[in-house]
């Protein structure tokens, strides 16, 4: 049984974790409404990108290497997007999960197999198994800008047209809302335009549309800065999760550190108050007898 | 006709009803006023200035790499980063020209190198212009 003073030690200690799970909610809120803001300011830009771009190559039949679908893929590029810390539930658990089963389903079906990381937590347990990246990329929640991505996008794309990898495909979370994360798999090269889900007929694009320079040369550039847009888009995603993943956790700890000082203060109580009944009694039957 | 200019980082205007818009096209600045002919067209590193409904004064953003499209409705820009001159600071963009420069008189940087410094460069040379273009 555990004395008085033990109780009291571990309460307060409860409550210092209490106080830390608070905080480090509060950070994530703060930082979750940042990263919230980014996506929302994104998604007419990135729509907008892909829109256009449909629109050109429906309208125009233009093709690129960046759209055309390689049969039989033997060369494959995976991305794993994780965090570089913990303490934010099933965020990164989630996708490694996926990304284990991924490998080890595909990985018989390739030639290459090469894998990405980025932040640390995916990286470090992949390489306890032995599954090494090709390349790792760190401090995403910090210093997340779009320059980064679009350097990122252009050597992923230049290894992509030498013939190096036949597709690319990304693994992360999704940021649905503050409470849900979903993990997806996305390919993200060649360009994939039938989720933008238009038509030439109901395009309202004119045929007789003035370009300059020429729709060939458009699309080019337009691709160009849709990849880009595209890895800042999934980075952006995950590390929103990632934010809205850890404040829900610690708001779970904070709560689950209140019924734990909550249950252990009636365990205290008691104990005191049988303390001093025994004390009374104690008393009382000393001065009987005398 | 209505005017967006997004980025992908924030949204500088949205649905501003204007008259006239100036930008720095593929082949050189584009003027474009009420009942343009439809168009595409990639954007150079420039000003783009345009004029609000019932007002007489040109306003200016500084733009990157970007594209525009010109339909019946709207005018819609596409930059990968755009700025109002007045949120460009001059002392930071005088360094940021004086230091690309010396940069680009060494003589052991790569073309890629020469390539990315020439761009900059040029950006901050527009943006020195937007701002000292606003002062007189």
């Amino acid at each position: 049984m555990a004395s008085l003073a033990d109780i009291r030690k571990r309460i307060s200690s409860v409550k210092n974790t209490q106080k830390i799970t608070k905080a480090m909610k509060m950070v994530s809120a703060a930082k979750l409404r940042k990263a919230q803001e980014r996506i929302t300011n994104l998604r007419p830009y990135a729509h907008g990108l892909l829109t256009v771009i449909a629109d050109i190559a429906a309208t125009h039949r233009v093709d690129h290497p960046l759209l055309t679908v390689k049969p039989n893929p033997k060369n494959l590029l995976l991305v794993v997007v994780t965090s570089d810390r913990g303490l934010c539930g099933s965020f990164n658990s989630a996708v490694i999960k996926f990304a284990e089963q991924y490998i080890k389903e595909k990985k018989p079906n390739y030639d290459v197999f090469d894998i990405i990381f980025v932040g640390k937590r995916g990286a470090d347990y992949f390489k306890n198994r032995d599954i090494l990246g090709k390349e790792t990329i760190l401090n995403l929640a910090r210093e997340l800008t779009f320059d980064m991505c679009s350097e990122i996008a252009e050597q992923i794309k230049k290894q992509y047209a030498t013939g190096e990898y036949d597709e690319v495909q990304i693994v992360y979370n999704e940021f649905k809302s503050a409470i849900q994360q979903d993990v997806v798999n996305e390919s993200i090269l060649p360009v994939d335009l039938s989720r933008s889900e238009i038509d030439a007929e109901e395009s309202s694009f004119a045929n007789d549309l003035i370009f300059e320079p020429g729709p060939e040369e458009m699309v080019d550039e337009l691709l160009d800065r849709h990849f880009a847009t595209q890895i800042f888009r999934v980075m952006s995603e995950s590390v929103a999760s990632e934010h809205g993943a850890r404040m829900s956790a610690m708001e779970n700890s904070t709560k689950n550190a209140g019924e734990m000082i909550h249950s252990m203060t009636l365990t205290y109580n008691k104990l005191r108050q049988e303390a001093i009944t025994t004390e009374l009694v104690e008393i009382i039957s000393g001065a009987e007898s005398v | 006709m209505i005017l967006n200019v997004l980025t992908p980082t924030k949204k500088l205007v949205i649905d501003l009803e204007v008259e006239e818009v100036i930008v720095p096209a593929f082949a050189g600045e584009l003027d474009i006023l009420e009942g343009h002919a439809p168009l595409m067209s990639t954007l150079d590193t420039g000003i783009v200035r345009y004029r609000e409904k019932g007002s007489s004064e040109l306003q200016k953003i500084v733009i990157s790499w970007g594209y525009l499209e010109v339909n019946p409705k709207a005018v819609n820009i596409l930059s990968e980063t755009a700025e109002d001159p007045q949120e460009i600071d001059l002392s930071r963009v005088t360094k940021a020209i004086s230091e690309t420069e010396k940069k680009l008189a060494e003589g052991d940087i790569t073309i890629a190198d020469i390539e990315r410094y020439q761009r900059k460069l040029k950006r901050a040379q527009v943006r020195k212009e937007a701002v000292e273009g606003k002062a007189h």
